[in-house]
């Protein structure tokens, strides 16, 4: 019988702002390339059923904070759940929708929405949006690994006593004043970085179904995907940060 | 006195700039005039706010804008409209300078501006228009819109009971709107031959009303299109106000209201703003679709999308495209995929430098159905652009490209663009860039390098 990768993609309609199915689209492809099946399911309001746990991944794209506190009311039944679920398992939770689970959001209005709690962060809604590229190390199931890709901040992360997923070579990050990009906590992540993360960045792609393979007693894939494109991807978008004019707080000085 | 200053000082600023170029000047002496008199386009006098047409959205503002003008100046009246497309308050305290007497007051039927969406609350505090028509809300210029909700909050500063609404029937954001005018008008686009539909990792939006998964039957355009929520019943009138019926691409022709128009141009975003604009036309002006239709026979669009150029034996279709903008992008996929005799794709998305920090962002080619295109007979792709060319290219590899089929250039050199194209042996080009390579491209064939 074919093994079958079991994917969850939480609020797929509501929460749609970057392209973020490309997330989708990398995961299916690396797990099709190991020679499993990719089941992809869409979690939204009218899901009458959502246990995590019967998920291997669990994806979260950004969304407006409009409809976060919907978001919460659903979610917040299934709390613990997510909470030991992240404890073994790979959710990838990207953009603003990182807020979401954290403590309270702090709007701009100056009304306040309660999060899920599951990560000890406060946000804040910035006035303005702040929009760049984001370049960082991070270490994902034992790999050191560069990360590069965007961010469209509307939000800023007080990580309190949280780790960081990544530190900062270039990028606005988590609030513009520290070194820090988004949260680890347990195998989820949460990050600034928008859009299809997972297909600019092959390799933390490749340690999400690594991952997989562990928690699900399969052999790890020995075979590498060839990332010969990303590489140069990475190596110019690089060259265009190191030269780029910015108005950033300089790293040396956060 | 400081708006006469101000005013008398727009005008020499507007006469000056004329003289050396008549391209200028569509923002820079409203600017200064504003800075003279912050309150400089509220005292301006004469101007009936019933007779002020705001046309604000997304995508279509500027078409929409120059169809309305265009329609009544036909009909023998006199407007006042940023045509330019100077869409903020510096372009429309221009204008007003410039067809007001030296006193400040103005003379006009109606007033028809094209408004940024995202500055309407500061246009809409100096110039109160009754009327608003509202294109689409779609995702945007991420790096200073943020989302769409962030558009809404800022229209939802200016609609109030007040105002009477021109709404989008198919465009579930603005149909939102309806809900705070005192009154809506709708209008629509009946399904036609180049509607789609899209598969269901596609993903489509919120109900603005209730947060639920949204449902579209169809697409005419990008995230417009029928649409209902099952959930609370938030759902497109199946007979708007003024709808565009019986489209037809052969011969250039479409009805509304039982009357025949010609279609100047037979792009299905332009049906929208064809719509829009009679729907503007009649219930705020006046002017019947009937009186409304000979316009359509002289109608030239300023700044469309598209241009076709000839190179050596080739024939080169440029798509212009907005910028982390994923409907323009679709729109014009759609385009080439509805040509199926054999063609080169060329694709130069590029780096996001509207201003400091330029960013990379192609993530929007991720919300586009690129598997049409792919279907549709393609000798061979050339993704271009210094920093984003691979991931163009990986794009199109996730849509079923094989890597042998794309030619990968880190760079916007014309010289190596046009190599490229040379060795196509089709003469069938399709390119989809931004304006200042396509600029470029066009002198190196009007160099004589043809």
């Amino acid at each position: 019988m074919e093994q079958t990768i079991k994917v969850g993609w939480l609020f797929n309609n509501m929460f749609n702002l970057h392209g973020d199915r490309g997330n989708l689209l990398a995961i299916r492809a690396e797990g099709q390339r190991r020679g499993y099946q990719v089941e992809v399911t869409q979690i939204n309001l009218d899901t009458a059923i959502f246990n995590p746990m019967d998920f291997d991944f669990l994806f979260c794209p950004p969304g407006e904070i409009e409809h976060f506190e919907v978001a919460a009311i659903y979610l917040e039944p299934h709390r613990k759940e997510l909470m030991d679920y992240i404890e073994t398992r790979p959710m990838l939770v990207t953009g603003t929708t990182v807020a979401l689970f954290g403590e309270t959001i702090e709007r701009d209005d100056q009304s306040t929405i309660r999060g899920l709690g599951i990560i000890e962060i406060e946000t804040q809604e910035n006035h303005t949006v702040y929009g760049d590229d984001l370049y960082y190390s991070c270490q994902y199931n034992g790999k050191e690994m560069e990360i590069v890709g965007s961010q469209i901040q509307m939000i800023d992360l007080d990580i309190k006593e949280e780790s960081p997923f990544g530190r900062l070579k270039y990028g606005y990050g988590n609030n513009g004043e520290t070194r820090f990009e988004g949260v680890i906590s347990g195998k989820g992540i949460f990050t600034n970085t928008l859009g299809p993360v997972l297909i600019c960045n092959p390799w933390l792609t490749e340690e999400i179904i690594n991952l997989i393979e562990s928690n699900k007693n399969w052999p790890i894939w020995e075979d590498h995907r060839d990332n010969l494109l990303e590489l140069k991807s990475l190596k110019s978008k690089i060259a265009h940060i190191d030269k780029k004019e910015m108005r950033l707080k300089k790293l040396s000085e956060r | 006195m400081k708006f006469y200053l101000a005013l008398w000082f727009a005008k020499l600023m507007g006469i000056a700039i004329n003289l050396v170029s008549k391209d200028r000047g569509t923002n820079l002496p409203g600017e200064k005039a504003l800075t003279i008199d912050p309150d400089f386009v509220k005292h301006f006098k004469n101007i009936d706010y019933s007779k002020v047409i705001f046309i604000t959205g997304t995508n279509g503002k500027s078409s929409t804008t120059n169809l309305v003008t265009h329609i009544l100046k036909e009909n023998g009246k006199k407007i006042v409209s940023n045509l330019e497309g100077a869409n903020l308050l510096g372009g429309i305290a221009t204008i007003l300078a410039k067809e007001a007497s030296l006193s400040g007051k103005l003379k006009a039927d109606y007033y028809v501006f094209e408004t940024d969406e995202r500055y309407l609350p500061l246009i809409y505090a100096q110039l109160p228009a009754e009327n608003m028509l509202i294109t689409n809300l779609q995702k945007d210029q991420v790096q200073r819109n943020g989302d769409p909700d962030f558009i809404i909050r800022k229209l939802k500063e200016v609609v109030n009971p007040k105002m009477t609404l021109i709404l989008n029937n198919e465009e579930p954001r603005s149909r939102f709107f309806e809900e705070i005018a005192r009154r809506s008008i709708y209008y629509g686009v009946s399904r036609h031959d180049e509607s789609f539909t899209k598969g269901a990792d596609y993903p489509t939006q919120a109900c603005p009303k209730c947060h639920h998964d949204m449902s579209f039957d169809y697409y005419n355009v990008d995230s417009i299109g029928a649409f209902h929520c099952d959930f609370c019943g938030f759902a497109s009138k199946s007979t708007p106000d003024y709808l565009v019926t019986d489209l037809n691409f052969a011969k250039q022709s479409f009805k509304l209201k039982n009357v025949d128009f010609h279609m100047p141009y037979d792009l299905p975003f332009m049906f929208y703003n064809y719509a829009g604009s009679l729907a503007v036309c009649e219930e705020i002006c006046g002017i019947a679709p009937a009186a409304a239709a000979k316009a359509f026979e002289s109608f030239k669009n300023i700044g469309g999308r598209f241009e076709v150029l000839t190179y050596k034996n080739k024939t080169i279709k440029y798509m212009r495209i907005k910028q982390e903008n994923p409907d323009t992008l679709q729109s014009a996929l759609n385009i080439m995929a509805s040509d199926q005799s054999e063609k080169m794709v060329a694709l130069g998305l590029y780096v996001v430098n509207d201003f400091v920090p330029h960013y990379i962002n192609t993530f929007y080619a991720f919300d586009c159905d690129f598997k049409p295109v792919v279907d549709s007979n393609v000798e061979r792709y050339l993704c271009f652009s210094e920093h984003v060319s691979y991931d163009t290219a990986n794009r199109l590899i996730y849509d079923g490209v094989s890597k042998e089929a794309i030619t990968i250039m880190d760079s916007d050199d014309i010289n190596e663009i046009f190599a490229e194209i040379d060795k196509a042996e089709t003469d069938n080009i399709y390119l989809i860039t931004w304006l200042s390579t396509f600029e470029k491209m066009k002198k190196f064939i009007e160099g004589g390098q043809n």
